[in-house]
Protein backbone atom coordinates (compact mmCIF):
# COMPACT_ATOMS: atom_id res chain seq x y z
CA UNK A 1 0.00 0.00 0.00
CA UNK A 2 3.16 2.60 0.28
CA UNK A 3 3.08 5.04 2.80
CA UNK A 4 2.97 8.84 2.55
CA UNK A 5 0.54 10.13 -0.29
CA UNK A 6 0.54 6.64 -1.60
CA UNK A 7 -1.52 5.39 1.39
CA UNK A 8 -4.09 7.69 1.11
CA UNK A 9 -7.88 6.58 -0.33
CA UNK A 10 -7.89 6.79 -4.47
CA UNK A 11 -11.50 8.72 -3.91
CA UNK A 12 -9.87 11.36 -1.98
CA UNK A 13 -7.10 11.54 -4.38
CA UNK A 14 -9.90 11.61 -7.53
CA UNK A 15 -11.24 14.61 -6.24
CA UNK A 16 -7.78 16.20 -5.66
CA UNK A 17 -7.22 15.56 -9.44
CA UNK A 18 -10.40 16.40 -10.61
CA UNK A 19 -10.15 19.76 -8.13
CA UNK A 20 -6.84 20.90 -9.75
CA UNK A 21 -7.71 20.54 -13.43
CA UNK A 22 -10.90 22.36 -12.80
CA UNK A 23 -8.89 25.08 -11.57
CA UNK A 24 -6.14 25.17 -14.56
CA UNK A 25 -9.06 25.30 -17.12
CA UNK A 26 -11.20 27.81 -14.89
CA UNK A 27 -8.72 30.91 -13.43
CA UNK A 28 -7.21 32.57 -16.07
CA UNK A 29 -5.06 35.03 -13.60
CA UNK A 30 -1.32 34.72 -14.61
CA UNK A 31 -0.20 34.63 -10.89
CA UNK A 32 -3.03 31.84 -9.75
CA UNK A 33 -1.61 30.14 -12.67
CA UNK A 34 1.84 30.51 -11.78
CA UNK A 35 1.62 29.73 -8.63
CA UNK A 36 -0.34 26.38 -9.59
CA UNK A 37 2.44 25.01 -11.90
CA UNK A 38 5.08 26.10 -9.44
CA UNK A 39 2.58 23.61 -6.86
CA UNK A 40 2.69 21.37 -9.19
CA UNK A 41 6.28 21.03 -9.44
CA UNK A 42 6.33 20.93 -5.45
CA UNK A 43 4.14 18.22 -5.74
CA UNK A 44 6.10 16.01 -8.24
CA UNK A 45 9.40 16.67 -6.54
CA UNK A 46 7.65 15.22 -3.20
CA UNK A 47 6.15 12.27 -5.41
CA UNK A 48 10.12 11.16 -6.62
CA UNK A 49 12.36 14.22 -6.77
CA UNK A 50 11.26 14.69 -10.91
CA UNK A 51 12.42 11.96 -12.09
CA UNK A 52 9.08 11.46 -14.29
CA UNK A 53 9.12 15.18 -14.58
CA UNK A 54 12.00 14.93 -16.22
CA UNK A 55 11.13 12.68 -18.71
CA UNK A 56 8.29 15.26 -19.68
CA UNK A 57 10.29 18.58 -19.89
CA UNK A 58 10.90 18.75 -23.44
CA UNK A 59 7.75 18.10 -24.58
CA UNK A 60 6.66 20.47 -22.00
CA UNK A 61 9.26 23.03 -22.58
CA UNK A 62 8.41 23.20 -26.68
CA UNK A 63 4.87 23.32 -26.48
CA UNK A 64 5.05 26.50 -24.08
CA UNK A 65 7.31 28.22 -26.10
CA UNK A 66 5.37 27.78 -29.59
CA UNK A 67 2.24 28.64 -27.88
CA UNK A 68 3.87 31.92 -26.29
CA UNK A 69 5.98 32.26 -29.63
CA UNK A 70 2.98 31.35 -32.46
CA UNK A 71 0.22 33.18 -30.49
CA UNK A 72 1.38 36.81 -31.46
CA UNK A 73 2.12 35.95 -35.01
CA UNK A 74 -1.09 34.72 -36.23
CA UNK A 75 -3.32 36.86 -33.46
CA UNK A 76 -3.70 40.96 -33.43
CA UNK A 77 -6.73 41.29 -31.54
CA UNK A 78 -6.30 43.84 -28.17
CA UNK A 79 -5.59 47.59 -28.09
CA UNK A 80 -2.58 47.60 -26.10
CA UNK A 81 0.48 47.85 -28.85
CA UNK A 82 3.53 46.47 -27.16
CA UNK A 83 5.79 46.65 -30.47
CA UNK A 84 5.78 45.56 -33.87
CA UNK A 85 7.44 42.37 -35.49
CA UNK A 86 7.81 41.78 -39.12
CA UNK A 87 5.21 44.92 -39.84
CA UNK A 88 2.81 43.19 -37.33
CA UNK A 89 1.10 45.02 -34.11
CA UNK A 90 2.19 42.47 -31.18
CA UNK A 91 0.12 43.45 -28.45
CA UNK A 92 0.02 43.19 -24.79
CA UNK A 93 -3.50 41.46 -24.74
CA UNK A 94 -2.39 38.97 -27.00
CA UNK A 95 1.42 38.56 -25.20
CA UNK A 96 -0.63 37.78 -21.62
CA UNK A 97 -2.97 35.66 -23.81
CA UNK A 98 -0.12 33.13 -24.60
CA UNK A 99 1.10 32.77 -21.80
CA UNK A 100 -1.85 32.29 -19.89
CA UNK A 101 -2.73 29.42 -22.44
CA UNK A 102 0.66 27.87 -21.96
CA UNK A 103 0.62 28.17 -18.45
CA UNK A 104 -3.20 26.69 -17.62
CA UNK A 105 -1.84 23.36 -20.53
CA UNK A 106 1.29 22.84 -18.29
CA UNK A 107 -0.48 22.85 -15.57
CA UNK A 108 -2.74 20.14 -16.83
CA UNK A 109 0.14 17.87 -17.99
CA UNK A 110 1.96 18.82 -14.75
CA UNK A 111 -0.99 17.51 -13.05
CA UNK A 112 -1.16 14.32 -15.32
CA UNK A 113 2.82 13.03 -14.85
CA UNK A 114 1.95 13.31 -11.13
CA UNK A 115 -1.31 11.43 -11.48
CA UNK A 116 0.32 8.54 -13.57
CA UNK A 117 2.49 8.38 -10.38
CA UNK A 118 0.14 8.53 -7.75
CA UNK A 119 -3.26 6.33 -9.02
CA UNK A 120 -1.94 4.28 -10.78
CA UNK A 121 -4.00 1.79 -12.93
CA UNK A 122 -5.02 -0.44 -9.95
CA UNK A 123 -6.58 2.76 -8.15
CA UNK A 124 -7.92 4.43 -11.38
CA UNK A 125 -9.86 1.41 -11.99
CA UNK A 126 -10.78 1.12 -8.14
CA UNK A 127 -12.83 3.88 -8.66
CA UNK A 128 -14.38 3.58 -12.03
CA UNK A 129 -15.34 -0.19 -10.85
CA UNK A 130 -17.76 1.60 -8.73
CA UNK A 131 -19.53 3.83 -11.62
CA UNK A 132 -18.87 1.19 -14.80
CA UNK A 133 -18.02 -2.29 -12.66
CA UNK A 134 -18.53 -4.70 -16.45
CA UNK A 135 -16.31 -1.67 -18.17
CA UNK A 136 -13.53 -1.69 -15.43
CA UNK A 137 -13.52 -5.63 -15.65
CA UNK A 138 -12.92 -5.04 -19.59
CA UNK A 139 -10.39 -2.49 -19.02
CA UNK A 140 -8.37 -4.56 -16.28
CA UNK A 141 -8.66 -7.48 -17.98
CA UNK A 142 -7.38 -5.84 -21.58
CA UNK A 143 -4.22 -4.19 -19.22
CA UNK A 144 -3.59 -7.57 -17.91
CA UNK A 145 -3.68 -8.92 -21.67
CA UNK A 146 -1.37 -6.58 -22.83
CA UNK A 147 2.03 -8.37 -21.04
CA UNK A 148 0.85 -11.53 -22.05
CA UNK A 149 0.57 -10.89 -25.46
CA UNK A 150 4.03 -9.12 -25.31
CA UNK A 151 5.62 -12.28 -24.28
CA UNK A 152 3.51 -14.70 -26.94
CA UNK A 153 4.77 -11.94 -30.07
CA UNK A 154 8.61 -12.18 -28.80
CA UNK A 155 7.97 -15.68 -29.09
CA UNK A 156 6.34 -15.66 -32.98
CA UNK A 157 8.79 -13.32 -33.64
CA UNK A 158 11.34 -16.16 -32.77
CA UNK A 159 9.43 -18.67 -34.69
CA UNK A 160 9.63 -16.58 -37.57
CA UNK A 161 12.84 -15.49 -37.67
CA UNK A 162 13.69 -19.22 -38.82
CA UNK A 163 11.60 -18.58 -41.54
CA UNK A 164 13.02 -15.61 -42.83
CA UNK A 165 10.73 -13.68 -41.98
CA UNK A 166 11.96 -10.08 -39.92
CA UNK A 167 10.65 -6.98 -39.20
CA UNK A 168 14.35 -5.52 -39.63
CA UNK A 169 14.95 -5.70 -43.33
CA UNK A 170 13.10 -5.07 -46.55
CA UNK A 171 11.03 -2.67 -47.95
CA UNK A 172 8.61 -0.85 -46.03
CA UNK A 173 5.71 -2.88 -47.80
CA UNK A 174 7.71 -5.87 -46.84
CA UNK A 175 8.14 -4.91 -43.67
CA UNK A 176 4.89 -3.89 -42.62
CA UNK A 177 3.53 -7.23 -44.26
CA UNK A 178 5.37 -9.19 -42.12
CA UNK A 179 4.61 -7.48 -38.99
CA UNK A 180 1.00 -7.99 -39.90
CA UNK A 181 1.01 -11.57 -40.76
CA UNK A 182 2.83 -12.33 -36.78
CA UNK A 183 -0.42 -10.21 -35.35
CA UNK A 184 -2.62 -12.28 -37.53
CA UNK A 185 -1.20 -15.50 -35.92
CA UNK A 186 -1.17 -13.70 -32.60
CA UNK A 187 -5.01 -12.93 -33.26
CA UNK A 188 -6.31 -16.79 -34.49
CA UNK A 189 -3.80 -17.52 -31.42
CA UNK A 190 -5.34 -15.66 -28.57
CA UNK A 191 -8.81 -16.00 -29.10
CA UNK A 192 -8.79 -19.60 -29.04
CA UNK A 193 -7.20 -18.88 -25.92
CA UNK A 194 -9.67 -16.15 -24.77
CA UNK A 195 -12.61 -18.41 -24.79
CA UNK A 196 -10.59 -20.90 -22.50
CA UNK A 197 -10.06 -18.36 -19.90
CA UNK A 198 -13.58 -17.40 -20.27
CA UNK A 199 -14.52 -20.55 -19.19
CA UNK A 200 -12.46 -21.18 -16.58
CA UNK A 201 -13.24 -18.16 -15.05
CA UNK A 202 -17.18 -19.35 -15.23
CA UNK A 203 -16.04 -22.65 -13.57
CA UNK A 204 -14.69 -20.66 -10.69
CA UNK A 205 -17.99 -18.86 -10.14
CA UNK A 206 -17.53 -15.54 -12.70
CA UNK A 207 -20.94 -13.73 -12.30
CA UNK A 208 -22.67 -15.38 -9.32
CA UNK A 209 -22.24 -12.64 -7.26
CA UNK A 210 -21.39 -8.70 -7.33
CA UNK A 211 -17.55 -8.17 -7.53
CA UNK A 212 -15.46 -6.64 -5.19
CA UNK A 213 -11.84 -4.97 -5.30
CA UNK A 214 -8.13 -7.15 -5.58
CA UNK A 215 -6.77 -4.30 -3.06
CA UNK A 216 -9.43 -3.09 -0.16
CA UNK A 217 -8.85 0.12 -0.01
CA UNK A 218 -10.32 1.43 3.34
CA UNK A 219 -11.35 5.17 3.73
CA UNK A 220 -9.74 5.55 7.23
CA UNK A 221 -10.44 8.88 9.46
CA UNK A 222 -7.61 10.66 8.37
CA UNK A 223 -8.70 10.40 4.84
CA UNK A 224 -12.13 11.79 5.27
CA UNK A 225 -10.58 14.32 6.95
CA UNK A 226 -8.15 15.10 4.22
CA UNK A 227 -11.58 15.21 2.35
CA UNK A 228 -13.05 17.58 4.26
CA UNK A 229 -10.56 19.80 3.77
CA UNK A 230 -10.14 19.23 0.18
CA UNK A 231 -13.57 20.42 -0.16
CA UNK A 232 -14.39 23.37 1.73
CA UNK A 233 -11.30 24.69 0.00
CA UNK A 234 -12.78 23.74 -2.86
CA UNK A 235 -16.37 25.34 -2.76
CA UNK A 236 -14.57 28.73 -1.33
CA UNK A 237 -12.33 28.72 -4.06
CA UNK A 238 -15.40 27.76 -6.67
CA UNK A 239 -17.65 30.24 -5.34
CA UNK A 240 -14.90 32.74 -5.75
CA UNK A 241 -14.33 31.89 -9.16
CA UNK A 242 -18.28 31.93 -9.81
CA UNK A 243 -17.85 35.76 -8.01
CA UNK A 244 -14.86 36.57 -11.20
CA UNK A 245 -12.57 36.44 -8.53
CA UNK A 246 -9.10 34.96 -9.68
CA UNK A 247 -10.34 36.10 -13.22
CA UNK A 248 -9.64 38.55 -15.64
CA UNK A 249 -10.61 40.10 -18.69
CA UNK A 250 -8.03 39.97 -21.51
CA UNK A 251 -10.10 41.01 -24.76
CA UNK A 252 -10.80 42.93 -26.29
CA UNK A 253 -9.25 44.98 -23.39
CA UNK A 254 -6.90 44.01 -20.88
CA UNK A 255 -8.98 44.52 -17.35
CA UNK A 256 -6.89 45.22 -14.53
CA UNK A 257 -4.27 42.96 -12.86
CA UNK A 258 -4.76 43.98 -9.63
CA UNK A 259 -5.05 41.71 -6.64
CA UNK A 260 -8.04 42.84 -3.97
CA UNK A 261 -8.37 41.24 -0.24
CA UNK A 262 -11.11 38.42 -1.58
CA UNK A 263 -8.54 37.57 -4.97
CA UNK A 264 -6.03 36.92 -2.36
CA UNK A 265 -8.63 34.70 -0.31
CA UNK A 266 -9.44 32.84 -2.80
CA UNK A 267 -5.84 32.63 -3.85
CA UNK A 268 -4.79 30.87 -0.46
CA UNK A 269 -7.37 28.53 -0.54
CA UNK A 270 -6.64 27.49 -4.17
CA UNK A 271 -2.87 26.61 -2.73
CA UNK A 272 -4.19 24.71 0.36
CA UNK A 273 -5.87 22.34 -2.40
CA UNK A 274 -2.53 22.15 -4.88
CA UNK A 275 -0.31 21.44 -2.40
CA UNK A 276 -1.65 18.86 -0.73
CA UNK A 277 0.05 16.17 -1.37
CA UNK A 278 3.21 18.23 -0.15
CA UNK A 279 1.31 18.77 3.04
CA UNK A 280 0.39 14.91 3.66
CA UNK A 281 3.95 14.07 2.85
CA UNK A 282 5.81 17.05 4.99
CA UNK A 283 3.16 15.41 8.04
CA UNK A 284 4.46 12.00 7.84
CA UNK A 285 8.29 13.32 7.93
CA UNK A 286 7.69 15.61 10.83
CA UNK A 287 6.26 12.47 12.81
CA UNK A 288 9.31 10.40 11.87
CA UNK A 289 11.78 12.60 12.65
CA UNK A 290 10.62 14.16 15.27
CA UNK A 291 7.75 12.24 17.33
CA UNK A 292 8.69 10.83 20.77
CA UNK B 1 -34.67 -1.61 -19.33
CA UNK B 2 -35.50 -0.28 -22.41
CA UNK B 3 -37.65 2.43 -21.05
CA UNK B 4 -34.21 3.21 -18.91
CA UNK B 5 -32.24 3.29 -22.26
CA UNK B 6 -34.05 5.65 -23.78
CA UNK B 7 -34.17 8.25 -20.90
CA UNK B 8 -30.52 7.78 -20.76
CA UNK B 9 -30.01 8.79 -24.42
CA UNK B 10 -32.41 11.73 -24.17
CA UNK B 11 -30.57 13.07 -20.92
CA UNK B 12 -27.36 12.75 -22.81
CA UNK B 13 -29.14 14.95 -25.93
CA UNK B 14 -30.19 17.20 -23.43
CA UNK B 15 -27.04 17.86 -21.24
CA UNK B 16 -24.71 17.86 -24.77
CA UNK B 17 -27.28 20.26 -26.26
CA UNK B 18 -27.39 22.52 -22.83
CA UNK B 19 -23.30 22.90 -23.25
CA UNK B 20 -23.32 23.84 -26.44
CA UNK B 21 -25.80 26.60 -25.86
CA UNK B 22 -23.75 27.82 -22.84
CA UNK B 23 -20.80 27.83 -25.34
CA UNK B 24 -22.45 30.63 -27.83
CA UNK B 25 -23.84 32.38 -25.53
CA UNK B 26 -22.33 33.05 -22.35
CA UNK B 27 -19.25 33.59 -23.09
CA UNK B 28 -17.51 31.48 -21.29
CA UNK B 29 -14.26 30.72 -21.08
CA UNK B 30 -13.03 27.37 -20.37
CA UNK B 31 -13.37 25.67 -23.46
CA UNK B 32 -10.78 23.43 -22.98
CA UNK B 33 -12.74 21.75 -19.63
CA UNK B 34 -16.49 21.75 -21.46
CA UNK B 35 -14.95 19.92 -24.26
CA UNK B 36 -13.95 17.58 -22.42
CA UNK B 37 -17.11 17.43 -20.31
CA UNK B 38 -18.92 17.74 -23.44
CA UNK B 39 -16.97 14.53 -24.67
CA UNK B 40 -17.43 12.12 -21.89
CA UNK B 41 -21.69 12.69 -21.80
CA UNK B 42 -21.63 11.93 -25.45
CA UNK B 43 -19.81 8.84 -24.56
CA UNK B 44 -22.14 7.95 -21.90
CA UNK B 45 -24.91 6.54 -23.52
CA UNK B 46 -22.70 3.91 -24.59
CA UNK B 47 -20.45 2.48 -22.18
CA UNK B 48 -24.53 2.47 -19.91
CA UNK B 49 -25.73 -0.06 -22.92
CA UNK B 50 -22.70 -1.99 -22.47
CA UNK B 51 -23.19 -1.99 -18.53
CA UNK B 52 -26.86 -2.98 -18.86
CA UNK B 53 -26.75 -5.52 -21.96
CA UNK B 54 -26.79 -9.08 -21.55
CA UNK B 55 -23.24 -9.67 -22.16
CA UNK B 56 -21.96 -13.46 -21.15
CA UNK B 57 -18.08 -13.50 -19.75
CA UNK B 58 -16.76 -15.48 -23.08
CA UNK B 59 -17.74 -12.15 -24.60
CA UNK B 60 -16.05 -9.91 -22.00
CA UNK B 61 -13.25 -11.67 -22.12
CA UNK B 62 -13.19 -11.88 -26.45
CA UNK B 63 -13.49 -7.71 -26.27
CA UNK B 64 -10.92 -8.01 -24.23
CA UNK B 65 -8.46 -9.57 -25.76
CA UNK B 66 -9.50 -7.58 -29.50
CA UNK B 67 -8.78 -4.20 -27.20
CA UNK B 68 -5.04 -5.27 -26.00
CA UNK B 69 -4.46 -7.24 -29.27
CA UNK B 70 -5.12 -3.58 -30.94
CA UNK B 71 -3.37 -1.57 -28.00
CA UNK B 72 -0.12 -4.24 -28.10
CA UNK B 73 -0.15 -3.79 -32.32
CA UNK B 74 1.19 -0.61 -31.81
CA UNK B 75 4.79 -3.02 -30.54
CA UNK B 76 6.21 -4.61 -33.84
CA UNK B 77 5.38 -1.29 -35.70
CA UNK B 78 7.78 0.69 -33.24
CA UNK B 79 10.10 1.01 -35.87
CA UNK B 80 7.86 2.12 -38.68
CA UNK B 81 6.70 5.54 -38.29
CA UNK B 82 3.37 6.59 -38.06
CA UNK B 83 2.15 3.46 -39.20
CA UNK B 84 0.22 1.59 -36.65
CA UNK B 85 -2.11 -1.67 -37.30
CA UNK B 86 -4.32 -0.75 -34.28
CA UNK B 87 -7.00 1.45 -36.66
CA UNK B 88 -7.09 -1.68 -39.01
CA UNK B 89 -7.79 -4.08 -36.36
CA UNK B 90 -10.73 -1.78 -34.80
CA UNK B 91 -12.07 -1.39 -38.40
CA UNK B 92 -12.15 -5.26 -38.40
CA UNK B 93 -14.21 -5.45 -34.88
CA UNK B 94 -16.74 -3.39 -35.94
CA UNK B 95 -17.17 -5.22 -39.24
CA UNK B 96 -17.76 -8.66 -37.87
CA UNK B 97 -19.01 -7.65 -34.14
CA UNK B 98 -21.14 -4.46 -35.21
CA UNK B 99 -21.58 -1.36 -34.10
CA UNK B 100 -21.56 -1.36 -30.09
CA UNK B 101 -18.55 -4.03 -29.67
CA UNK B 102 -16.43 -1.58 -32.46
CA UNK B 103 -17.37 1.56 -29.93
CA UNK B 104 -15.91 -0.56 -27.38
CA UNK B 105 -13.25 -2.36 -28.59
CA UNK B 106 -12.13 1.14 -29.98
CA UNK B 107 -12.71 2.91 -26.72
CA UNK B 108 -10.74 0.60 -24.63
CA UNK B 109 -7.54 0.65 -26.73
CA UNK B 110 -7.12 3.79 -26.43
CA UNK B 111 -7.21 3.48 -22.78
CA UNK B 112 -5.14 0.81 -22.14
CA UNK B 113 -2.03 1.79 -24.86
CA UNK B 114 -2.33 4.98 -22.93
CA UNK B 115 -1.87 2.97 -19.36
CA UNK B 116 1.43 2.48 -21.09
CA UNK B 117 2.50 5.18 -23.01
CA UNK B 118 0.93 8.24 -20.44
CA UNK B 119 -2.44 9.49 -20.27
CA UNK B 120 -3.10 13.09 -21.12
CA UNK B 121 -5.88 15.65 -21.97
CA UNK B 122 -5.57 13.31 -25.40
CA UNK B 123 -7.16 10.43 -24.13
CA UNK B 124 -10.98 11.24 -24.29
CA UNK B 125 -10.59 12.16 -27.53
CA UNK B 126 -8.67 9.01 -28.68
CA UNK B 127 -11.13 7.20 -27.00
CA UNK B 128 -14.42 9.02 -28.94
CA UNK B 129 -12.30 9.04 -32.21
CA UNK B 130 -11.34 5.23 -32.03
CA UNK B 131 -14.60 4.31 -30.68
CA UNK B 132 -16.35 6.28 -33.31
CA UNK B 133 -13.93 4.54 -35.45
CA UNK B 134 -15.49 1.23 -34.61
CA UNK B 135 -19.02 1.95 -34.52
CA UNK B 136 -19.47 3.57 -37.71
CA UNK B 137 -17.86 0.48 -39.43
CA UNK B 138 -20.14 -1.61 -37.19
CA UNK B 139 -22.77 0.57 -38.74
CA UNK B 140 -22.30 0.23 -42.61
CA UNK B 141 -21.08 -3.01 -43.02
CA UNK B 142 -24.39 -4.44 -44.31
CA UNK B 143 -24.68 -1.49 -46.86
CA UNK B 144 -24.11 -2.63 -50.21
CA UNK B 145 -20.81 -0.40 -50.83
CA UNK B 146 -18.80 -1.68 -47.51
CA UNK B 147 -19.42 -5.05 -48.63
CA UNK B 148 -16.73 -4.06 -51.48
CA UNK B 149 -13.07 -4.20 -51.52
CA UNK B 150 -12.99 -0.64 -52.50
CA UNK B 151 -15.71 0.38 -50.39
CA UNK B 152 -14.07 -1.03 -47.38
CA UNK B 153 -10.64 0.93 -48.57
CA UNK B 154 -12.56 4.31 -48.85
CA UNK B 155 -13.59 4.26 -45.39
CA UNK B 156 -10.14 3.07 -44.49
CA UNK B 157 -8.66 5.96 -45.99
CA UNK B 158 -11.09 8.53 -45.05
CA UNK B 159 -10.84 7.52 -41.22
CA UNK B 160 -7.10 7.87 -41.41
CA UNK B 161 -8.19 11.42 -42.10
CA UNK B 162 -11.10 12.03 -39.76
CA UNK B 163 -8.83 10.52 -36.83
CA UNK B 164 -6.70 13.02 -37.24
CA UNK B 165 -8.44 16.03 -37.49
CA UNK B 166 -9.97 15.00 -34.41
CA UNK B 167 -7.11 14.79 -32.92
CA UNK B 168 -6.48 18.22 -33.88
CA UNK B 169 -9.40 20.06 -32.76
CA UNK B 170 -7.57 19.12 -28.86
CA UNK B 171 -5.04 21.39 -29.82
CA UNK B 172 -7.01 24.15 -31.22
CA UNK B 173 -9.73 23.67 -28.64
CA UNK B 174 -7.05 24.44 -25.94
CA UNK B 175 -6.56 27.49 -27.93
CA UNK B 176 -9.37 28.12 -28.83
CA UNK B 177 -9.35 32.59 -28.72
CA UNK B 178 -6.72 32.41 -30.97
CA UNK B 179 -9.06 31.08 -33.59
CA UNK B 180 -8.08 32.67 -36.69
CA UNK B 181 -8.32 30.20 -40.79
CA UNK B 182 -4.33 31.33 -40.44
CA UNK B 183 -3.85 29.18 -37.00
CA UNK B 184 -6.82 26.18 -38.10
CA UNK B 185 -4.50 25.89 -41.50
CA UNK B 186 -1.28 25.48 -40.30
CA UNK B 187 -2.29 22.77 -37.43
CA UNK B 188 -4.00 21.25 -40.02
CA UNK B 189 -0.89 21.55 -43.14
CA UNK B 190 1.37 20.23 -40.28
CA UNK B 191 -0.36 17.24 -39.43
CA UNK B 192 -1.18 16.41 -43.14
CA UNK B 193 2.13 13.77 -43.81
CA UNK B 194 0.80 11.82 -40.73
CA UNK B 195 -2.61 11.81 -41.69
CA UNK B 196 -1.74 10.63 -45.14
CA UNK B 197 0.71 7.57 -43.67
CA UNK B 198 -2.16 6.61 -41.28
CA UNK B 199 -4.82 6.81 -43.94
CA UNK B 200 -2.61 4.91 -46.61
CA UNK B 201 -1.72 2.12 -44.18
CA UNK B 202 -5.33 1.70 -43.23
CA UNK B 203 -5.83 1.08 -47.12
CA UNK B 204 -2.51 -0.99 -47.45
CA UNK B 205 -3.52 -3.46 -44.30
CA UNK B 206 -7.18 -3.83 -45.60
CA UNK B 207 -6.46 -4.88 -49.17
CA UNK B 208 -3.88 -7.61 -48.03
CA UNK B 209 -5.37 -8.50 -44.57
CA UNK B 210 -9.16 -7.31 -44.50
CA UNK B 211 -10.12 -11.00 -46.05
CA UNK B 212 -7.96 -13.25 -43.82
CA UNK B 213 -8.85 -11.39 -40.52
CA UNK B 214 -12.42 -10.94 -40.94
CA UNK B 215 -12.58 -14.62 -41.81
CA UNK B 216 -10.79 -15.60 -38.46
CA UNK B 217 -13.16 -13.40 -36.44
CA UNK B 218 -16.32 -14.97 -38.07
CA UNK B 219 -14.94 -18.50 -37.48
CA UNK B 220 -14.58 -17.60 -33.55
CA UNK B 221 -18.21 -15.75 -33.66
CA UNK B 222 -20.08 -18.93 -35.50
CA UNK B 223 -18.03 -21.83 -33.62
CA UNK B 224 -18.65 -20.29 -30.56
CA UNK B 225 -21.58 -18.56 -31.27
CA UNK B 226 -20.55 -14.88 -29.61
CA UNK B 227 -21.10 -11.29 -29.93
CA UNK B 228 -24.13 -11.40 -32.37
CA UNK B 229 -26.05 -8.27 -32.51
CA UNK B 230 -28.68 -8.37 -30.34
CA UNK B 231 -32.00 -6.59 -32.00
CA UNK B 232 -32.72 -3.02 -30.44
Amino acid sequence: MGNGIQAIHPFVMFFYYSCLGFFAMFFNHPIFLLAGCLALIGVNLSHDGGQAMKQWTPLMMTMTVLIIVVNPLINSRGTHVWFDLFGKQVTLEVMLYGVVTAMSLLMILLLFVSLNIVLNGNKLLYIFARILPRTAFLIMMSIRFVPLLKRRLTEIQDVQRLKGMTMTQGTLRERAKSGMSMLQILLSWSLEEAVETADSMKARGYGSGTRCPYIPYRMTKSDKRWLSYLLVAFVICGTGGLLGYGKIIIYPELGTLHLSLLDWVVFACGMAVALFPVFVEGREQLKWNYSI
Amino acid sequence: MGRSRKYLVIVSFVLLSLLVVSIVFFHYRAYLLLSLIMIAAIMIPFFARFEWRDVGGREVVLLAMLAAIAAVGRVPFAGLPSIQPTSFIIIMAGLVFGAESGFIVGAVAAIVSNFFLGQGPWTPWQMYAWGMMGMTAGLFRNTAFMRTLWGKCTFGFVWGYIFGWFMNTWVIVGNIEALSWKYVAGIFASSIYFDLAHALSNVFFIVIFGASWMKILQRIQRKYGLLYEQPG
